[in-house]
């Protein structure tokens, strides 16, 4: 189809112009936006690689120095705030986006056998998707303030005294968590979104055959819905993964990466390692090694795409 | 359509009420907050309604310091660049897109690399360019934030105008390059107009995450340009928080997302899944 249009119009009109425009306006209509994503994507990512091998302290004064490897030894080796920040991460993405991936789906479910108001229930349910991470941080610095937020005041009157709140954001045992809750409060109802998506796109005759067959609910939502939901769970995990891989505005709003270092994402330390210690070489290294993560995910994703794309789901 | 028993139905009503308190309440605490005087806010137990909804917090958050346009500068600047980053992403991208979905220009190769650009950390980004816009004397202009949010929201238009392209026929644009329209005529008196609420959608979802963008403003502007979600958190890092100021600039903040989460519903999946689920 694609060079179909270019063809007839080529053989309606025969004159040389027409089928000169035909083979040049194409490239001519992407060659604003790939030469606009060159320079800022490109160039960016040469300039990455290149500070990679150098040794650069601007905070020092001394010039640029060629140390080859030196700086990803230095990430994979030597450097276990970078490992706890990957572990941190880790956990993030695991942990929160599993629980996204439970209660979007969860509520999907929920949802879709709702007859009346859906459409409004939803819209209401995204409102935390659309807003800012940085705003959303600050909602819960409120939300979780020990002293005069109402989640400990809420946790004291309904249990009569006898559940105590944490200082959530200041004690190194729940501030990773209080980090995570936030960002599955703001997601979840995105893997909601999609789920019912995917559900509205089932077949009715599947769940009809197999109630026909006798299996209970339970049953069939096992046996039945959720592996047809499968390919778009995993492409919406697949976002939120790469997504929380990059986890930064939270943690800058709620934490600063604290108490200690227990709620540092990578991003956070990358950010610090070029933007408060000025180590330029070191923080391209760090970068590149996330930038290779992030790579391999969107491939499963893209990958995942054209699997959803071309099969029956949504 | 299976028969629910009346238990079940009562247990996806409860359900649904329970999420709507749990996703709802940290925003309205935020505007019941955005109300409060500050020994409303400092009070034990919690201060739940505030006594008066007079709009003190939200004038006084306008003038805010160190200049004393504060709030006012932030919607000024963020609708700036959301607007500036809206407008070069869908000129540079609706042409492209067209041409990705009809001519696959450039195979399959090159739009994968596009949508790959979209996945950049952009704390890997962030540090080239801020060496280049120092140089170039770019850096706390709206230029630096247009150009460094143009990176994801490039290639999103591109990917997501190419599938709005692609669902359409192509019939009507050969008929008219039969006609005797050029290629590009096609596309831009045929093609687009029949993808009109695709593209505003697609528009309108730029101009959000631009809006919501937090990184790049921080490290790419300091004071000439701030955006509301650089003004938010820097507000709460002083000595003495006004928070009832603070969450009146955080209610302004997401009005428009608000309007949009509304407004966007059609479009909502396949914008936030890059297209890869249509609903």
């Amino acid at each position: 189809m694609a060079l179909r249009l270019g063809r007839e119009a080529a053989g309606a009109r025969p004159r040389a112009e027409t089928v000169r425009w035909s083979r040049r306006t194409p490239v001519l209509m992407i060659l604003p936006a790939v030469v606009v994503l060159a320079a800022i994507t490109l160039f960016p990512l040469l300039f990455t690689l290149r500070l990679t091998v150098l040794s650069w302290e601007l905070t020092t004064g001394f010039p640029p120095q060629f140390i080859g490897v030196q700086n990803f030894v230095r990430v994979l080796t030597q450097d276990p705030r970078f490992w706890n920040a990957m572990a941190n991460t880790g956990v993030l993405v695991a942990v929160g986006v599993g629980l996204q991936a439970v209660i979007g789906t969860g509520l999907a479910l929920e949802l879709n056998r709702l007859r009346r108001g859906r459409a409004l229930v939803l819209s209401l349910l995204l409102i935390p998707v659309m807003i800012a991470p940085v705003i959303a941080g600050f909602q819960f610095r409120m939300i979780l303030n020990d002293q005069y937020g109402p989640l400990n005041y809420l946790l004291d009157a309904l249990t009569f005294g006898r559940v105590r709140g944490f200082a959530w954001l200041a004690d190194p045992r729940v501030a990773l968590g209080a980090v995570m809750a936030t960002d599955v409060w703001q997601w979840a109802p995105f893997m909601t979104l999609v789920v019912l998506a995917g559900l509205q796109s089932l077949p009715g005759e599947l769940l009809e055959a197999a109630e026909v067959d006798g299996a209970t609910g339970l049953q069939a939502l096992r046996r039945v819905t959720l592996p047809l939901l499968l390919p778009v769970i995993v492409i919406g995990v697949l976002v939120r993964v790469m997504d929380t891989f990059k986890l930064f505005d939270i943690v800058y709003q709620l934490t600063g990466g604290g108490p200690g270092n227990v709620t540092e994402t990578i991003a956070y330390y990358t950010y610090l390692q070029g933007f408060k210690f000025f180590s330029l070489g070191y923080t391209a290294a760090m970068s590149f090694v996330q930038l290779v993560v992030i790579t391999i995910v969107a491939q499963v994703f893209l990958h995942y795409q054209k699997r959803v794309r071309g099969g029956a789901v949504a | 359509m299976r028969r629910r028993s009346p238990a079940r139905r009562l247990v996806t009503g409860l359900v649904l009420l329970a999420a709507l308190v749990f996703f709802l309440f940290p925003v309205l605490w935020m505007v019941l907050t955005s109300f409060k005087s500050n020994p409303e806010f400092f009070a034990y137990p919690p201060v739940f309604i505030p006594k008066s909804f007079a709009l003190t917090n939200y004038l006084n958050a306008m003038r805010l310091p160190p200049d004393g346009r504060g709030g006012l500068q932030g919607v000024r600047d963020s609708l700036i660049v959301s607007t500036g980053s809206m407008v070069i992403s869908l000129l540079a991208g609706a042409p492209a897109a067209y041409s990705f979905a009809r001519f696959r220009t450039g195979g399959e190769n090159l739009s994968f690399w596009v949508l790959s650009t979209r996945m950049f950390p952009p704390v890997a980004s962030a540090l080239p360019l801020f060496l280049v816009f120092k140089s170039l004397h770019l850096l706390d202009t709206h230029w630096a934030l247009i150009v460094a949010n143009t990176i994801f929201n490039l290639p999103f238009v591109i990917w997501l105008l190419k599938g709005f392209f692609e669902d359409l026929p192509a019939e009507l644009e050969e008929a008219a390059v039969i006609d005797g329209t050029t290629i590009f005529g096609a596309f831009r008196r045929v093609a687009l107009p029949l993808v009109a609420p695709g593209l505003v959608a697609t528009a309108l979802f730029c101009f959000i995450f631009t809006w919501n963008e937090f990184m790049f403003a921080l490290l790419l502007t300091r004071s000439d340009v701030r955006t509301l979600t650089i003004i938010v958190p820097s507000l709460v890092g002083g000595h003495e928080i006004l928070w009832g100021q603070v969450a009146a600039v955080g209610v302004v903040a997401i009005i428009p997302n608000i309007l949009l989460a509304l407004l966007l519903q059609r479009f909502l999946v396949r914008g936030l899944t890059l297209g890869a689920v249509k609903g």
